[in-house]
């Protein structure tokens, strides 16, 4: 298992739009994706779960990847988050 | 009279035809063939976002992109893991298909409706309408058909959703009322785009009117009359003919160029917050941007922005306006605002105290990272640079010759940038109107901020209600301001724009346009009208009116001649 610290930067936060790509692209991993938020954890795979999390700009997120292809995960994952989730 | 929210501008007048959605009661029923109840449930999927998809496409040709991308969402929606996997596991449990949906659904509804962000409560507006639709293909259900409503139909219902729009033929449908949605909503968003009149947020509409029944919908006051009075509904029938007819005058504007009565050119610019904005702007046929205000870059963060983010919303904005100017007016805020991580002090009077270019320029580090961001813009474009709060000549010139430290330094990065990138002044001081003729010296351009001349120039709080009656740009102080500060510019050649909400006030333009302002910055949405009223006027009569104005002595003559001389648009 591997993980990382990450801050939102999108201005709108998590919004429908970069939460269905972050989703999309979660999905295409073999290993379980999990975002660590205020305490709790949401399926990265899930739009539905990454949305009810209620991720604002600026907030600091926890990055999960357990799986075969978790190292993979996480560092493109989490480059892709940090450029702003196509936004 | 119901009242209720206005939503979609215009008068819409027709009978009633209400939407009641069909009866999706059903059994629940404990599933032995598990198998064929997945079977069923991936079927009713298929034909979900195969029908959803077929209807973003029409809604696409007929809408619009944005649009349609509602209903993409939904399509999607389905293919969530914590949607459908959750009801197939369910299902695997021995519940029925409408049952497992049904419980998801009203799962993540009763997550998103309480939620307080209005983004995200329209989420459960989404998953209301995408488990309606898969209960009627579970339920084989047909819909209730709004395509083949007659014209002059007004629809009623309790929410307008997305799968409803799209069916709606424009033509037919003279208005909308609906129980529930706010102005961003779905029903609000696609009532405009189509241009029809909408109420939203009418309480118990749907059980208080009938099929047939006259109904007018007022969507500038968010009015409804219900089998109206006849004379409320010759009224209504005027005030219809009256917006259709100022409707159609200002559509005539769009993509012209704004002249004047004699056929001089003015321009039209933007007021703008966030780099989407400029989209905006570029849709209401702005032709360029005023004012940029810089300040989102700093409120809504957690940081001092760096270079890169700050350049790449200016590089957004300066790239979406494609080539025409985007004055970016560099931070303007002071104590008045608490920011975390910049340190502002609790003062006294934070309006004359510690702020804009005053805090900029005892802090020039991170003045030069904000200056840098927009010289770097400038490359993709044309962009300006504003300073705001201006009161003395050295300010200027300071902020010039960072402005020139910065080119040097870029020149030897090899990175580009515009070397006639002008340095202008927000003006917007008493001080900067009383030395016009000295800061147009230094300046590139000027800007004048009516909001804050006013307040600075008669001394007024506009919050306090006590004096708050001072706070007026009709004030003899304040024009007298603004025609120096125009003259000043005009005499040293240099441009001179507005960027206050004056600048869009159909009292106060003919006076700018006799003072001889060039540019008027104005809300996107007010573009048209400005441009329209500026139409009207030729200079000869601006001159008058101006002449006749600036010897008045008090405001209330002011206005009165204004409001006696305004032309009708």
């Amino acid at each position: 298992m591997v993980s990382k610290n990450i801050t939102i930067k999108n201005e709108l936060g998590m919004h429908m739009r970069p939460a269905s790509l972050l989703a999309k692209m979660a999905a295409t991993y073999e290993s379980n994706v999990t975002v660590k938020f205020n305490g709790k954890d949401f399926n990265c795979k899930s739009v539905m779960l990454l949305m009810t999390a209620l991720i604002k700009c600026g907030s600091e997120i926890e990055l999960v990847c357990d799986g075969a292809d978790e190292e993979k995960a996480l560092a493109e994952l989490s480059e892709f988050i940090e450029s702003g989730m196509g936004e | 009279m119901y009242k209720g929210i206005a939503a979609s501008r215009g008068i819409g007048i027709g009978k009633i035809c209400r939407i009641i959605e069909p009866d999706l009661s059903f059994e629940a029923k404990v599933i032995t063939d598990i198998e064929a109840e997945k079977a069923r449930f991936s079927k009713a999927i298929a034909d979900f976002v195969e029908e959803t998809n077929a209807m973003a496409e029409e809604v696409r040709k007929n809408i619009g992109p944005k649009e349609a991308e509602i209903l993409l969402g939904h399509a999607a929606m389905m293919d969530d893991p914590a949607m459908s996997g959750e009801m197939f596991s369910m299902i695997e449990t021995g519940q029925c298909a409408e049952a497992a949906l049904t419980a998801v659904s009203d799962m993540f509804y009763g997550i998103f409706s309480t939620m307080d962000d209005e983004m995200m409560r329209q989420r459960a507006s989404d998953i209301a309408d995408v488990k309606v639709s898969l209960l009627k293909i579970l339920l084989g259900v047909k819909d209730v058909n709004i395509g083949s409503v007659p014209e002059g139909t007004v629809l009623v219902c309790k929410d307008l959703t997305p799968s409803m729009t799209s069916q709606i033929v424009k033509e037919n449908v003279a208005g909308i009322m609906t129980e529930v949605g706010g102005p961003t909503s779905h029903s609000a968003i696609l009532a405009r785009a189509l241009e029809i009149p909408a109420v939203l947020s009418v309480p118990g509409i749907v059980d208080s009117v009938n099929d047939g029944d006259t109904a007018i919908v007022d969507g500038n006051a968010g009015d409804v009359f219900i089998n109206p009075e006849l004379d409320v509904l010759s009224e209504y029938i005027i005030k219809r003919e009256d917006f259709n007819k100022k409707k159609a005058e200002l559509q005539k504007f769009i993509g012209k160029e704004t002249l004047t009565a004699d056929g001089d050119k003015l321009e039209i610019y933007c007021n703008i917050g966030t780099p989407k904005d400029a989209k905006k702007a570029m849709e209401c046929d702005g032709e360029g941007v005023g004012l940029f205000r810089s300040e989102f870059l700093f409120m809504d963060n957690t940081h001092l922005p760096t270079e890169e983010e700050q350049f790449e919303a200016y590089k957004e904005a300066v790239e979406t306006m494609e080539g025409r100017t985007v004055i970016i007016r560099t931070l303007d805020i002071g104590g008045d605002k608490d920011i975390p991580y910049m340190d502002f002090e609790k003062e006294e009077n934070p309006f004359l105290g510690f702020r804009a270019v005053r805090y900029c320029l005892a802090h020039q580090d991170m003045y030069k990272v904000q200056l840098r961001a927009i010289v770097r813009a400038s490359a993709y474009g044309k962009a300006k640079i504003m300073v705001p709060l201006v009161t003395t000549v050295e300010e200027v010139r300071t902020v010039k010759k960072l402005v020139a430290e910065i080119k040097d330094e870029l020149r030897a990065e090899g990175i580009a940038f515009d070397e006639d990138i002008e340095v202008g002044c927000m003006m917007e001081t008493a001080a900067s109107a009383a030395i016009a003729d000295l800061l147009a010296k230094e300046a590139d351009f000027f800007s004048i901020g009516t909001n804050d001349l006013t307040g600075y120039t008669m001394a007024v709080d506009r919050g306090n209600a006590k004096v708050a009656y001072l706070y007026s740009a009709f004030q003899p102080a304040v024009l007298r301001s603004i025609r120096t500060i125009i003259k000043a510019g005009k005499e040293a050649g240099i441009p001179v724009g507005m960027c206050g909400e004056a600048a869009a006030d159909p009292l106060m333009i003919p006076l700018l346009m006799s003072f001889g302002l060039d540019e008027y910055s104005v809300n996107p949405v007010l573009v048209l009208r400005a441009r329209c009223i500026i139409s009207k006027w030729t200079k000869a009569e601006a001159d008058a009116l101006a002449e006749k104005v600036m010897a008045m002595a008090t405001e209330e003559e002011v206005k009165a001649e204004l409001e006696a001389s305004a032309k009708e648009i």
